[in-house]
C-alpha cells in the first residue's frame, strides 16, 4: 500500500476560504484556517471518531441540524459557521450539561491548570450553571491499577480510555459499566487494569478522572519545566518529555509525539521507570576497592586508579558497552581502547560476534525500512521477537497497521506471542528454528513463478554497482531456474529443520507474494550464538527473495537487545569494525570470547553500563571471567553483584535524563538526548569521564573535548555516512542518516545470498529422555527500572517456565508449580506456566530476571534442558 | 505676576543683552537693603517662626516610642501572611493547589502537595500542602496570593516587623505561617 498523497480541497469556514487535505475531519481542517473547534472525545490517534461528547457542533450550510465537526469530513465548497448564535448556544449547553455532574474541585484535582475541560468551560461555556440539584457521587479516589488512580465523579464519559484499551493496545480490559448517569469506566471483573500500555490513558483523559499515581499531587503545570529527550530504556527510543521540578527532580514522563518513532504512545516501563533515577540506591560517587572493600573517593583519585590499572593491562584490556551507551560514549570508548590502550577487544553485543560483512549488509540504506513504513507496508514479518516485550511501541504500530490499514502480518518464531491473534499467518518453529524457517520462506517465495510480473521483478539481481567485497559468499547466484530446482525438496526439509510444517511456510510465502512492500522486524536473537551468522544469512536471503532492496517502502528493522545497538555498531563498538563500519586495524574478541580469555590473555575489563552477569549468556563463564580479571573498571548506576564483588573502580553512570548526546534508532534515525536535570551527587557526564580517562592514557586530542557537542562533531566526522550532520539538523525529531546525501558513503556489502546459497541449518536437536529444547525470551518488566522504581516494583518478574500443556501433563507439572530447569549441573528455579500455543518439547525461560536468570543455562548453542517439579521445601 | 520670563525678555536693556550673546543670563537683583528692612529680617522673621514653635511646646508629644510602642495599622494593611485552619475541625484550609504560587509576581511561594490518608488527614480535601514556604525577603506584599486562594486559607496579616539576621530565616514554613502570630502589631481602632 503506497503512502497516500493528500489531495487538497477548499471550503469556507467563518467567512474565509481554507484549503485542507481531502478526507480530514472538519476539526483538523479548521486548523488550517486558524479556527479552533473545541473537542473532548476526538483524538485522531485513536482511530475513527465516535462523536460522543458533542462539543464540536458546528453549523454547515445546507444541513438543517448542527453537525459534529469531529466526524464530518471536509468537502469542496462546504460552508461552515462556527461562531453563530446557534452554535454558541449549543456549546454553552454542552458545557453546562458536562458540568451537571462534574465536581468543581479544580484546586484539588491533579489536572487543574492543564485541563481541557477547564479551558473549554472558560472559553466556550456560559460561565454559570442553572443546576442546583446534587451531583452524582461515587467512591473516590480508587486505584484502577497500582499505576493509575480513577475518580469516577470527574469522568465525562468521553470514551477515550475505553477506545484506547479496545482499539489501540487491544487488551480489551476497560469498558463502560452500568447505564445513564451511573455509567462508569472499569474493568469487567473489577481486576486492576494492568497492561503494558495502561499509562497512556492518563495522557488521553481530558479531565482529571484518570491520574497517574506517580505524579498524583506532585506539582502544577506552573511548578514544572518540561524538557524533551529520548527514553533509552528500550530500542523503541520513544520521544519523551520529562516534567522537571526544581531542576533536579523528574516528576513524570509523557510522550512527545513523533509519528516517525512512537506515534505518541509510551509503554508503562518508559512512563513510570523514571523513578529509578531518584532511587536512594543509586551510585552517585566514584568508588575504589582498597583492601577488599569499596571506598568512596574523589574523582581525581578514582580516575588515577582507573588509568593506572588500565595502563598496566594495556592491550590486555577488554571493554563491554551496554545497550544504553550513547553514540558519543561508544565512540570515545572505542578510541580509548584502540588508540589509548592498543586493544581491539571492544564489543557492544552480548551474545556472540557478528560478521563484518553482515554488519555492513544490515547497515545498507536500501535494506532499511523506517518505522512509518510499517503503516504503509503490504505485509509485516515479525521474526523471533515478542515485540510487546522487546520493543513495545512497535507492537502498537503493527497493531495499528493491521487494524486500520489492512496490513498483513506473519509471525515467525517459537514462542506464542501477543501478535498471534491478529496475525494472518504463524510459522511456529522450535527454539532457534527461525533460521531454517526464514530459509524456507525465502525458498518458497522463489518456488512458484507468480502470474503477475511484479514479484518476479523483485527477484531481479541487484544493481551491479554493488561490488561483492568477499568474505560472506562469493559464489555466483541468482539464476531463478536453479533456485527453483534446488528448493523444490528444500522447503519440506527446511521446514522440518525449523520444526514447522511446510504448509505454514508456503502459506506465509503466498501471503507475502500477494502483498506489496514487506517490512521485516527481526529480533536480534536470530543473530545470537553459534548459528548467528547463518541466521543473518537466512534473513538476507529472505530480503533478497522479497525484493527488499529494489522496493520502495520495504526493508528490515532490527529489534535489538540493547537500546542503541545500531548506533554502537556504527560508531565502532564491535571487535572487528571501527567507526563507520570500516575494518578495524586488528580484529578483537567478541563478548563471548572475552569471557574465556579473561585471566588468560586479557587481564582488565571495562564495563560501560554493561552487566555481564545479568544480560550476557553463560553466566558461569562470566562469573569465572570476572573472578579471573585482574582489574575491572565499571561505569554503573546501581550496585549489582558484578560490581560489588568484582569491580576495582566504580564510576557513577548518568541516568538517561541527565545524559547529553545522540543515539541511533534501529531504523537509522539519529536522535538527540538532551539533559533534563542536574547530576545528583558527584555524578559526572560519562563522555567527559571517558575523555579525561582517554587524555590520561594518551589518546591524541582527547583533552580537546570540552563539551558534548564537540564529541558529537568528532563522531560525525569519523563516520563517513554521518558526515556533515549537525545537532541542529537532528533537532527534536531526529534525522535518518539514510535520507542524507552522505548515505552514499555507507560501506559496500556483498550481494545478498540466494536461498540456494545458504548452509543447511542443523538438524533439530532431538531431546532425549524427556528433555526439552530451551528457548529464551525477555520480559518487558525485567530490568533495573522496574526493580528500582517503587511504583513498578510489583511488576518485577520472577522466572517463569513456559511449557506446553502436553509436556506439563507428561511431567506432572501444573501452572503455578515451582519447577527446576537444569542443564549440565547448572539449574534455575521458576514458576511453571502451561501455554496452549507452545509446541511440545520446548521450554521458554526469561533472560535478565533478577532471580533464576536463564543466562545460567545458555552457552550460545542450541541446548536441551531437563525440567522437573521442584522438591517441596 | 510681573516677573515672568516673557516680561523679562521684553525689557529693552535685557533684550539688547540677549542680542549681545545667547549665553548671557540676565540676573534680576533684589533692591539694595535699607536699614528698616535689615532690622525686620533680623528679628521679625525669627519671631514669626518661633511663634509656631512656642505654640507647639504646649501640645502633647506625637513621637511613638518604637519599639516599646507600635504604630497601629489599618485593617486592610498587608503584612506578614497567615495560614488558617478550620476552627471546628482543626484541619488546614489550604489544599495545596498552588494557585497562590501561580499568582505570585515575585515567585516567592513554593508549594509541594501530597495526598491525605485516613490516618493522616491534614486538610479537608484529598490533597494538602506538605511544604508551604514563603520567602519573605522576596515578597512584595501585593496580596495576590490572598486574592487567588479559593479557600481563604492564606490572608495577609498585620505584622510588619520582619527583619532578621539571615536570609534563610526569612523563608517562612507552613508551621510558622500556621502558628498564631505573636500579636505584635496593634490594629487601628475605628475612627483613629
Amino acid at each position: 500500500m503506497p503512502r497516500p498523497t493528500p489531495n487538497f480541497v477548499t471550503f469556507e469556514i467563518d467567512g474565509r476560504d481554507v484549503t485542507a487535505p481531502e478526507g480530514s475531519m472538519l476539526v483538523d481542517g479548521a486548523k488550517y484556517g486558524d479556527v479552533e473547534i473545541p473537542v473532548f472525545c476526538y483524538e485522531p490517534k485513536l482511530g475513527q471518531p465516535v462523536g460522543a461528547c458533542r462539543m464540536c457542533l458546528v453549523e454547515i450550510e445546507g444541513i438543517p441540524k448542527l453537525q459534529t465537526a469531529c466526524s464530518t469530513p471536509v468537502r469542496d465548497g462546504m460552508v461552515v459557521i462556527t461562531g453563530s448564535q446557534r452554535v454558541k448556544q449549543a456549546q454553552n449547553a454542552i458545557v453546562e450539561f458536562l458540568l451537571v455532574n462534574h465536581p468543581l474541585d479544580c484546586p484539588v484535582c491533579d489536572k487543574g491548570g492543564e485541563c481541557p475541560l477547564q479551558d473549554i468551560a472558560y472559553g466556550w461555556g456560559a460561565g454559570r450553571s442553572r443546576f442546583i440539584e446534587p451531583k452524582r457521587h461515587f467512591e473516590k479516589p480508587l486505584e484502577l491499577s497500582p499505576l493509575i488512580a480513577i475518580d469516577r465523579e470527574r469522568c465525562i464519559l468521553c470514551f477515550r480510555c475505553v477506545r484506547f484499551s479496545q482499539e489501540i493496545s487491544e487488551d480489551y480490559q476497560l469498558t463502560f459499566l452500568e447505564r445513564a448517569d451511573s455509567t462508569y469506566v472499569g474493568t469487567h471483573h473489577g481486576h486492576p487494569y494492568v497492561a503494558p500500555f495502561s499509562g497512556n490513558i492518563v495522557d488521553l483523559c481530558p479531565v482529571g478522572a484518570l491520574t497517574s499515581s506517580a505524579y498524583r499531587f506532585r506539582a502544577r503545570p506552573w511548578d514544572i519545566e518540561n524538557a524533551g529527550s529520548i527514553c533509552t530504556i528500550c530500542p523503541s527510543q520513544c520521544n519523551v518529555t520529562f516534567s522537571v521540578r526544581d531542576d533536579m527532580k523528574v516528576l513524570r514522563v509523557f510522550a512527545r509525539d513523533n509519528a516517525e518513532v512512537d506515534d505518541g504512545w509510551l509503554c508503562d516501563r518508559g512512563r513510570y521507570g523514571f523513578q529509578a533515577i531518584h532511587s536512594p540506591e543509586r551510585i552517585t560517587r566514584p568508588k575504589v576497592k582498597e583492601g577488599g572493600t569499596l571506598r568512596e573517593v574523589s574523582w581525581d583519585s578514582a580516575l588515577a586508579a582507573a588509568a593506572e590499572g588500565l595502563r598496566k593491562a594495556g592491550a590486555g584490556t577488554a571493554a563491554l558497552a551496554g545497550g544504553e551507551t550513547s553514540n558519543e560514549e561508544g565512540f570515545l570508548l572505542q578510541r580509548l581502547m584502540r588508540e589509548g590502550l592498543g586493544s581491539p577487544h571492544v564489543d557492544s553485543r552480548a551474545s556472540g560476534p557478528i560478521e563484518r560483512e553482515h554488519a555492513r549488509a544490515l547497515a545498507r540504506p536500501e535494506l532499511a525500512a523506517m518505522v512509518s513504513d510499517i503503516d504503509h507496508a503490504g505485509a509485516v514479518v515479525v521474526v523471533d521477537s515478542e515485540l510487546q516485550d522487546e520493543s513495545p511501541i512497535l507492537d502498537l504500530r503493527v497493531r495499528k497497521a493491521i487494524r486500520r490499514l489492512g496490513v498483513k502480518v506473519i509471525v515467525v518464531g517459537g514462542r506464542p506471542g501477543a501478535l498471534d491473534p491478529p496475525a494472518d499467518a504463524i510459522v511456529r518453529t522450535i527454539p532457534g528454528g527461525a533460521e531454517a524457517a526464514l530459509g524456507g520462506l525465502a525458498a518458497a517465495l522463489g518456488e512458484v513463478e507468480p502470474a503477475d510480473g511484479a514479484p518476479a521483478d523483485r527477484r531481479a539481481p541487484r544493481d551491479s554497482s554493488q561490488t561483492p567485497v568477499g568474505g560472506l559468499d562469493e559464489r555466483q547466484h541468482g539464476e531463478p531456474a536453479r533456485q527453483g530446482e534446488s528448493v523444490e525438496g528444500g522447503i519440506d526439509d527446511l521446514s522440518r529443520r525449523a520444526g514447522t510444517s511446510a504448509e505454514s511456510v508456503r502459506n506465509a510465502a503466498a501471503i507475502l507474494r500477494a502483498a506489496g512492500p514487506v517490512v521485516v522486524l527481526w529480533g536480534e536473537r536470530l543473530s545470537h550464538g553459534a548459528r548467528g551468522g547463518a541466521g543473518v544469512n537466512a534473513l538476507l536471503a529472505l530480503a533478497r527473495a522479497l525484493g527488499i532492496p529494489e522496493t520502495e517502502g520495504a526493508g528490515l528493522i532490527e529489534v535489538p537487545a540493547g537500546t542503541n545497538a545500531r548506533g554502537l555498531r556504527e560508531v565502532g563498538c564491535l571487535p572487528g569494525l571501527g567507526p563507520g563500519l570500516a575494518d578495524a586495524p586488528s580484529a578483537g574478541r567478541a563478548a563471548t570470547e572475552m569471557a574465556s580469555a579473561l585471566g588468560d590473555e586479557l587481564s582488565a575489563l571495562i564495563l560501560l553500563g554493561a552487566d555481564p552477569l545479568r544480560t550476557h549468556p553463560d553466566r558461569a563463564a562470566w562469573t569465572r571471567a570476572l573472578d579471573a580479571a585482574g582489574f575491572v573498571v565499571a561505569f554503573s548506576d546501581f550496585p549489582t553483584e558484578a560490581l560489588t564483588e568484582h569491580a576495582d573502580v566504580i564510576l557513577p553512570l548518568e541516568s538517561y535524563a541527565e545524559r547529553e548526546g545522540t543515539i541511533t534508532h534501529p531504523d537509522g534515525r539519529l536522535q538527540r538526548l538532551r539533559q533534563a536535570i542536574g547530576h545528583p551527587g558527584d555524578v559526572r557526564p560519562v563522555w567527559s569521564v571517558l575523555a579525561e580517562l582517554s587524555a590520561r592514557l594518551g589518546v591524541p586530542g582527547a583533552e580537546g573535548f570540552l563539551t558534548s557537542p564537540m564529541v558529537s562533531r568528532a563522531l560525525f566526522d569519523a563516520v563517513p555516512f554521518y558526515a556533515g550532520l549537525t545537532l541542529e539538523e537532528i533537532g527534536g525529531k531526529g534525522k535518518r542518516w539514510q535520507e542524507r546525501s552522505a548515505a552514499a558513503a555507507a560501506p559496500a556489502a556483498p550481494e545478498l545470498p540466494a536461498p540456494g546459497d545458504l548452509d543447511a541449518p542443523p538438524e533439530p536437536l532431538e531431546p532425549e529422555n524427556g528433555d526439552l529444547r530451551l528457548g529464551t525470551a525477555r520480559s518487558l518488566w525485567s530490568g533495573r527500572e522496574t526493580e528500582h522504581s517503587p511504583i513498578l516494583r510489583f511488576l518485577a518478574p520472577g522466572q517463569r517456565v513456559e511449557l506446553s500443556a502436553e509436556d506439563g501433563v507428561r511431567l506432572g507439572v501444573a501452572s503455578g508449580d515451582e519447577v527446576t530447569v537444569a542443564r549440565n549441573g547448572s539449574s534455575v528455579r521458576g514458576v511453571a506456566a502451561l501455554r496452549d500455543g507452545l509446541p511440545p518439547a520446548s521450554v521458554y525461560l526469561y533472560e535478565g530476571t533478577a532471580e533464576g536468570n536463564a543466562t545460567e543455562l545458555l552457552n550460545g548453542e542450541a541446548t536441551t534442558v531437563r525440567v522437573h517439579k521442584a522438591a517441596a521445601e | 505676576m510681573s516677573d515672568t520670563p516673557s516680561n523679562k525678555s521684553s525689557n529693552p536693556a535685557e533684550a539688547s543683552a540677549t542680542r549681545l550673546a545667547d549665553d548671557v543670563i540676565a540676573v534680576q537683583r533684589a533692591p539694595s537693603p535699607t536699614r528698616s528692612s535689615s532690622a525686620y529680617r533680623a528679628f521679625g522673621a525669627t519671631l514669626k517662626g518661633l511663634r509656631t514653635t512656642l505654640a507647639r511646646t504646649l501640645e502633647k508629644p506625637t513621637t511613638i516610642q518604637y519599639p516599646e510602642e507600635k504604630t497601629p495599622v489599618y485593617p486592610r494593611f498587608r503584612g506578614r501572611h497567615k495560614l488558617h485552619r478550620f476552627e471546628d475541625s482543626g484541619l488546614e484550609k489550604c489544599v495545596g493547589c498552588s494557585l497562590c504560587a501561580a499568582a505570585c509576581p515575585a515567585e516567592c511561594i513554593r508549594v509541594v502537595a501530597a495526598e491525605n490518608t485516613p490516618e493522616h488527614q491534614v486538610s479537608a480535601g484529598e490533597r494538602y500542602a506538605a511544604v508551604y514556604e514563603i520567602n519573605l525577603s522576596r515578597c512584595i506584599f501585593c496580596g495576590y496570593c490572598e486574592v487567588a486562594c479559593p479557600f481563604d486559607a492564606i490572608t495577609m496579616g498585620n505584622d510588619y516587623e520582619l527583619s532578621d539576621y539571615t536570609r534563610s530565616d526569612l523563608i517562612f514554613t507552613k508551621e510558622m505561617l500556621l502558628a498564631d502570630p505573636i500579636e505584635r502589631t496593634p490594629l487601628r481602632r475605628e475612627g483613629e
